[in-house]
């Protein structure tokens, strides 16, 4: 069974000309058990969408279910089995995170601990007993995602969770959507963060202007996202940048063999930077432990992600340097073409 | 305690004792209830003896103006705040439905409201029976019940407004618009309909309809209900002249059986006036339930 299935929802805003389609015809299944990423820019619809699953909002057209309710006339019993962190939330200002904790409980029928779920998500004792309201914004997110897991849900929902956290914030909050995962809970992330999504996900959606582009697996997603990324490496004596020319420097070798690695797709120089560009983003990783292996000293690294824009533009073009030909090993292939195969490896393009 | 109107209802006044909401209210009406009563005693010409039906007669007047003003401002803010602060997302990610968030929070600021009236009260009966002598305790009991009533039609009514609203600003007005309205624009309306009707304006003796109308004002169903329990005539708080009734009218010229012709009707009982307070403290709320039912949050 479907945790989520959506058919068709679309959600408009106002009417006549200052109409806004916050989401369009979108069909999205998620399975049982899955850590599914719903990623896409702010405004792409993402809100909107969960909005529908948990019966804020009433789609305009379409259907949703939800652990095979009905998203809008049994949204109760949705809501009995999906803990929410929702996006745009407030908590009680003038109660206590225990209080809080505890009110969840009450209200989800579970025996819950307080301090124990406190713990989990990195709160203590004395955090517990202060009024959220004296909360920083990272601790009401904690405190948030605590109450998103009273209950023990079979879903969860969790829209932009890692905003407001700081690095350890963030790496606990993936702890803990992949225990939840292993325990079998499907859940379901939305993001406007590339990384956030490509670390915990088993499968993603993207969401553009309220359309569903693509959904593919998290490999797929890595590969796109490669395919789009550079190292620049700045080196020390670095033998190519020399104006002696190259021969004598060591480790001028290693850097000539870095085009035959496997995911880099080129190397070339850009104002005295040794610049890797490669398809999979494991290459970078095999890039500098080549040249540091040689014996070059690298001086400084950075790396220049591939935008949100251009994952999309890979996606709906499938032209320039299309991952759907790379990945499907069809060298003659066009991304059109390759979208059909593209549905046995776990792609599915949408649009 | 599952997801259901209690746990609203409880989640409500436990914020309101917090917020120190219930002390505010509590202590307002105190003040309110303690000044009028001595007031009423200074501001008594020497020689002529007041007593506490007097007293709750003046009281009444006044709460025409202070019961829905406090009522209402401790209420407007009961879900559109929840909805303006991102808390209602919280609240309806749990299995709540809409009707449980509306009837929790006519529950629980309705507890928040009435406690704050009764404990005045208590406070009041002993301010009156110091000042005045020991009340009798059927007027004393009936007066607290028709405050306690006018006092719940409004918090119903704050509520109902809270649920049709999506900003505070709307509420706001909606809440304002409504305490004004009554006070200042109701009855001059319902005159000018008579007067439109009839081409003059309702004198000692009116068409039925006309009682009808005026009394449908939670303000004027108050009035007519505690000047019942008190046995004594209680004022308007904004006595616009209206009526072409003569400045020298006796009480009984006034009394109601004798200014409609025949019978008096059944809506014109002052049992009626009870229906007419309940009716102001439901129908918003249903209204209001209606409204939010249907609305994206």
């Amino acid at each position: 069974m479907s945790v989520i299935e959506t058919n068709g929802v679309t959600k408009r805003y106002g009417s006549g000309e200052g109409a806004v389609l916050a989401v369009n015809d979108l069909d999205l299944t998620v399975e049982e058990g899955e850590v599914f990423g719903f990623l896409g820019p702010n405004g792409a619809g993402k809100s909107t969408t969960i909005d529908v699953l948990l019966g804020f909002a009433t789609p305009t057209d379409g259907s949703a279910e939800v652990l095979g309710h009905d998203a809008v006339t049994e949204s109760e019993a949705v809501r009995e089995r999906v803990g929410v962190l929702p996006e745009g939330y407030g908590l009680y200002d003038r109660l206590t995170g225990r209080r809080h904790l505890e009110l969840a409980a009450e209200w989800t029928d579970a025996a819950a601990d307080p301090v124990a779920m406190l713990d989990r998500v990195g709160l203590d004792a004395d955090d517990a007993d202060r009024v959220v309201g004296d909360y920083s914004k990272g601790m009401t997110q904690r405190l948030a995602l605590a109450m998103a897991l009273v209950g023990d849900p079979d879903l969860l929902i969790l829209d932009e969770p890692s905003s407001g956290l700081d690095p350890n914030g963030i790496r606990l909050m993936r702890e803990i959507v992949r225990e939840e995962a292993e325990d079998g809970t499907a859940v379901f992330f939305s993001s406007h963060v590339l990384g956030q999504v490509e670390a915990v996900c088993d499968r993603v959606g993207i969401l553009h202007d309220g359309r569903l582009v693509a959904v593919d697996t998290v490999d797929g997603l890595r590969e796109a996202v490669g395919a789009g990324s550079t190292l620049k490496l700045r080196l020390a004596d670095d033998p190519g940048a020399a104006e002696d020319g190259p021969g004598e420097a060591p480790g001028i070798d290693a850097v000539g063999d870095l085009e035959g690695v496997e995911g880099i797709d080129a190397v070339g120089r850009e104002d005295g930077l040794l610049t890797v560009s490669c398809s999979d983003p494991r290459a970078k990783a095999r890039a500098v432990s080549m040249l540091a292996d040689a014996g070059i000293e690298i001086l400084d690294v950075t790396s220049e992600e591939a935008s949100l824009e251009s994952v999309f533009a890979a996606y709906t073009t499938g032209g320039e340097g299309s991952i759907l030909s790379d990945r499907d090993g069809d060298p003659e292939g066009d991304g059109r073409d390759g979208s059909d195969d593209g549905a046995d490896t776990g792609r599915e393009v949408v649009a | 305690m599952s997801a259901t109107w209690r746990g609203v209802a409880r989640k409500d006044v436990e914020d309101a004792i917090r917020s120190r909401m219930v002390w505010g209210l509590t202590g307002i009406f105190v003040v309110f209830l303690t000044l009028l009563l001595l007031a009423f005693q200074a501001q008594a010409p020497a020689g002529v003896d007041v007593g506490t039906v007097e007293a709750l007669g003046f009281v009444a007047t006044l709460a025409q103006l202070f019961v829905p003003l406090v009522a209402l401002v401790a209420g407007y803010m009961a879900i559109v705040g929840e909805r303006r602060s991102g808390s209602l997302r919280v609240l309806l990610s749990y299995p709540f439905t809409r009707r449980d968030v509306v009837l929790g929070k006519v529950v629980g600021r309705s507890v928040v409201i009435g406690t704050a009236l009764l404990v005045a009260f208590l406070v009041g009966a002993a301010v009156a029976t110091l000042v005045y002598g020991p009340p009798a305790a059927g007027s004393f009991a009936g007066f607290v019940a028709v405050a306690l009533l006018f006092g719940l039609a409004f918090s119903g009514l704050a509520v109902g407004v809270s649920a049709a609203t999506t900003t505070r600003g709307r509420a706001m007005a909606l809440s304002i618009g409504t305490y004004v309205g009554l006070l200042f624009f109701w009855r001059p309306l319902v005159a000018g309909l008579y007067w439109a009707v009839n081409g003059s304006l309702p004198g000692l003796r009116a068409d039925a309809w006309y009682f009808l109308l005026k009394r449908l004002s939670p303000l004027e169903a108050f009035r007519v209900l505690q000047s019942r329990v008190l046995g004594t005539e209680v004022a308007e708080a904004v006595g616009i002249p209206v009526e072409d009734v003569p400045a020298d009218a006796t009480a009984e010229q006034l009394e109601i059986a004798n200014r409609v012709a025949g019978e008096v009707p059944f809506y014109l009982q002052d049992w009626f006036a009870v229906v007419v307070l309940v009716a102001w403290g439901v129908v918003p709320v249903a209204l209001g339930y209606l409204r939010f039912r249907d609305e994206d949050i």
